[in-house]
């Protein structure tokens, strides 16, 4: 019998350790295996028939009693695994929190319409495989989703089917409908979760024609970010060339105007104007030192942009060494746009140009919501802005939480208009959409403008692992110190202990 | 109590009067620090290439997401310690009953007042102690490096912990297979076995379905003890790791009733 379970459990341990070396089932590997098997199947059989002609009635009973409480310890370690696999506790302790989904994604797995299937497809050996399946680990604990691994060698048809171009590759799968994920971050699985979702948000007309931002420049100050990120959370982006069009079309849901650097004609004004009295929806992000003649609309809506810049101190120098004029704002208004944002969570602003708001009329609601901290001021002198230099504070300028961004509401006969005005627009642009919490600031003012509060939340941030080298000489002296001096005394601990022994 | 605690006593010296403990935990200690002062030394060779390559001094961005301290340097060396552990732990654990079942000095343990659960209960006791300073005699170095680098005291918690309590897990495997043996040899092969029959059943999911192949990774112990080197630490994993060991003395008791009988 012993001899048989020895067989067993070195063909068992071959086999295995043939597996694990090769990830392969080899033939080697399957012979061991179905061999150990086999022995350790014969050595068990003829052990309970040695027992069943051994154990007297008492002996039965104690081996019962011993059983029992062998089956009962597995049946509570297995109901409290599940139970506690069910409550989904669990802590992510990394050091950019990569596993602790954002409520966007959290939002996006609720609304699902059925389970998903989220399928990993990687080499054997790839180690980017690691962090994804933690990842989709987290996307299962958080909503009906049902994660699997393939490897790749194993799955050339759906190489084609899902248009798979290499290893760590996740395919979402929602009924007949997929997407490919080939950068598998939680950011781009909340992209493509939304969508499958495929909501339709409306419309947004986006001013063109008289200097304004440009939504198809991929150019750093360009703002094709922007336009895919309205895109993948459902809204359709237009172009509104202002000069060819006698009213904002009827089926546009909010209309965008993107730091126009030049006047706007006096008809695009009134236009505007006119859209708004009909109950229209207007975001608009400005520029300091920028005169479009949008500033007197605005005024007449309770929303006054005075040209000057806002300087904050409290944000410290940007980049190239200013001091403050790149403001950090920390503080937000309570209000739905900026609902989950706190002073934890930035947002950045290259440039900004103060808001003072007043009542426009006696029903209408302005707010401020984005704030400079109370350190801010604000400088006519427009030139700190190219000059990229600390600003000196005027003498009589008051240090006060100065406005970046406002939104108002504006009952009228043909419905409520709502205006967001931000006072920088390259908060937006390609180069800083991603950047703290820019782009929840950007796409829930829009969900805001167009009626769509369910849709405010914040995304899922591009977190990037920190990658600086770790000198071998810095580590080196801890090497020494640590990794070879405590096994050498623990070393030198057993030969001692060892020549004790002998010698006694 | 002081019967159990005396115990305890007796095996954690009688583990240390033995020079097999102090080689077991220097080899560990010694393996790990080679091996992730290796891994660092490629990691750093590989920063280098991509900056030679961009001829523009070190910029982060042309590096891939991968290519970072954890992931190619901690993570990997974990992944191998974990591995390293099946062999060593039951080299440690297979003598703990085994010994005292071939010297027959088990049956002067069941003349004190101590209950048979009592006295598995303090050899496993006293095989977790040295299992621990075991884990933190070898983690010392990469945590001491990781943390000069400012990673993070967090995740090496975490990973502490999950090295802590797959050492645990091993020790209980290796102490069960002691338990049903009198002979050292076959405890060890038998733990080293069952271990890495644990440590990944996914080469079984290709014979079997979707709901099979699931049960089958819930089981296995690698994908737990990645989780808490990847830094996420779940309570299922934290359970699944004490159900091992819960499982595993109950089992041990159960070899005292079963030798009863059996003779």
């Amino acid at each position: 019998m012993r001899e048989l379970a020895l067989v067993g459990v070195i063909a068992l341990a071959f086999g295995l350790g043939s597996y694990h070396a090769t990830r392969e089932l080899t033939a080697f590997a399957v012979l061991n295996l179905a061999a150990g098997t086999l022995a350790f199947a014969a050595a068990a059989g003829l052990a309970l028939r040695r027992l069943r002609f051994a154990a007297g009635s008492h002996s039965r009973r104690v081996l019962l009693r011993g059983l029992l409480g062998v089956a009962g310890a597995l049946a509570l370690a297995l109901a409290l695994e599940r139970a506690a696999a069910w409550s989904g506790l669990r802590g992510d302790l990394t050091f950019e929190r990569s596993f602790e989904l954002a409520p966007a994604t959290r939002k996006a797995l609720a609304e699902l319409p059925g389970e998903l299937t989220a399928t990993l497809y990687h080499d054997r050996f790839d180690p980017r495989a690691r962090n994804t399946r933690l990842l989709l680990a987290s996307l299962a604990e958080a909503g009906r989703v049902k994660v699997r691994e393939r490897q790749l060698s194993d799955s050339p048809e759906a190489l084609d089917r899902f248009g798979i171009a290499g290893s760590n590759t996740v395919v979402l799968e929602l009924g007949s409908r997929f997407e490919t994920v080939d950068r598998p971050l939680e950011a781009t699985l909340y992209e493509a979760l939304y969508r499958l979702r495929s909501r339709s948000n409306g419309v947004i007309g986006v001013l063109r024609g008289e200097g304004e931002g440009d939504v198809s420049s991929e150019a750093e100050l360009g703002f094709s970010g922007l336009a895919a990120a309205l895109a993948t959370e459902g809204y359709q982006v237009r172009s509104l060339v202002t000069a060819s069009l006698a009213e904002i079309p009827a089926d546009v849901d909010a209309v965008l105007l993107l730091g126009p650097r030049r006047a706007l004609l006096p008809e695009s004004v009134a236009m505007l104007e006119g859209y708004l009295e009909r109950g229209g929806r207007l975001l608009a992000l400005l520029e300091p030192g920028a005169q479009s003649g949008i500033e007197a609309l605005l005024d007449g809506w309770g929303i006054q942009a005075p040209d000057g810049v806002i300087v904050d101190p409290a944000s410290g120098a940007s980049g190239d060494g200013a001091l403050g004029i790149d403001p950090i704002a920390y503080n937000y208004e309570s209000h739905p746009l900026s609902r989950g944002l706190n002073p934890d969570r930035m947002t950045f602003f290259a440039g900004a140009r103060p808001l003072v708001l007043h009542n426009a009329g006696p029903a209408d609601s302005v707010r401020r919501v984005v704030l400079a901290s109370p350190h801010s001021w604000v400088t006519q002198d427009l030139s700190v802005l190219s000059r990229r230099r600390g600003a000196l504070m005027p003498d009589g300028a008051a240090q006060d939480y100065h406005t970046i961004a406002a939104a108002g509401r504006y009952p009228r006969a043909a419905g409520d208009a709502r205006i967001v005005v931000i006072g920088d627009s390259d908060f937006a642009s390609n180069r800083y959409l991603r950047s703290l919490y820019n782009l929840d600031l950007a796409m829930n003012a829009v969900h805001w403008v167009v009626e769509r509060e369910s849709e405010i939340t914040l995304r899922p941030k591009l977190r990037t692992p920190k990658q600086f080298p770790l000198p071998i000489q810095n580590t080196l002296r801890t090497f020494h110190g640590v990794g070879l001096l405590v096994p050498e005394l623990l070393l030198l601990g057993g030969g001692l202990v060892w020549l004790r022994r002998r010698q006694a | 109590m002081t019967a159990l605690r005396a115990l305890v006593r007796k095996e954690l010296a009688s583990l240390f009067g033995a020079p097999t403990a102090y080689l077991a935990l220097s080899m560990v200690a010694l393996v790990t620090a080679l091996i992730f002062f290796d891994h660092l030394r490629l990691y750093n060779q590989i920063l280098f290439v991509y900056d030679s390559a961009t001829m523009g001094g070190f910029a982060s961005d042309t590096v891939p997401d991968y290519v970072n301290l954890w992931d190619s340097v901690f993570f990997p060396v974990m992944e191998t310690l974990g591995l390293t552990l099946i062999g060593v732990v039951p080299l440690v654990t297979m003598r703990v009953f085994a010994e005292e079942r071939a010297r027959g000095t088990d049956e002067l343990l069941f003349t004190t007042r101590l209950t048979p659960g009592q006295i598995v209960l303090a050899k496993f006791a006293a095989a977790y102690l040295f299992v621990t300073l075991m884990m933190a005699v070898s983690f010392l170095y990469p945590a001491t490096a990781i943390e000069q680098g400012g990673l993070g005291l967090e995740h090496l918690a975490a990973v502490f912990l999950g090295l802590t309590l797959h050492g645990i897990g091993l020790a209980s495997i290796g102490l069960l297979c002691s338990a049903f043996t009198s002979s050292q040899l076959v405890a060890a092969v038998s733990a080293w076995a069952v271990a890495f029959l644990l440590w990944d059943l996914s080469w079984a999911s290709g014979f079997v379905g979707d709901r099979i192949a699931a049960l089958l990774e819930a089981l296995s112990i690698q994908p737990r003890y990645s989780s808490f080197a990847g830094g996420v630490v779940s309570l299922a994993n934290v359970i699944y790791f004490a159900g091992i060991a819960l499982v595993s003395l109950a089992a041990a008791r159960f070899s005292f009733d079963l030798r009863r009988v059996s003779g």
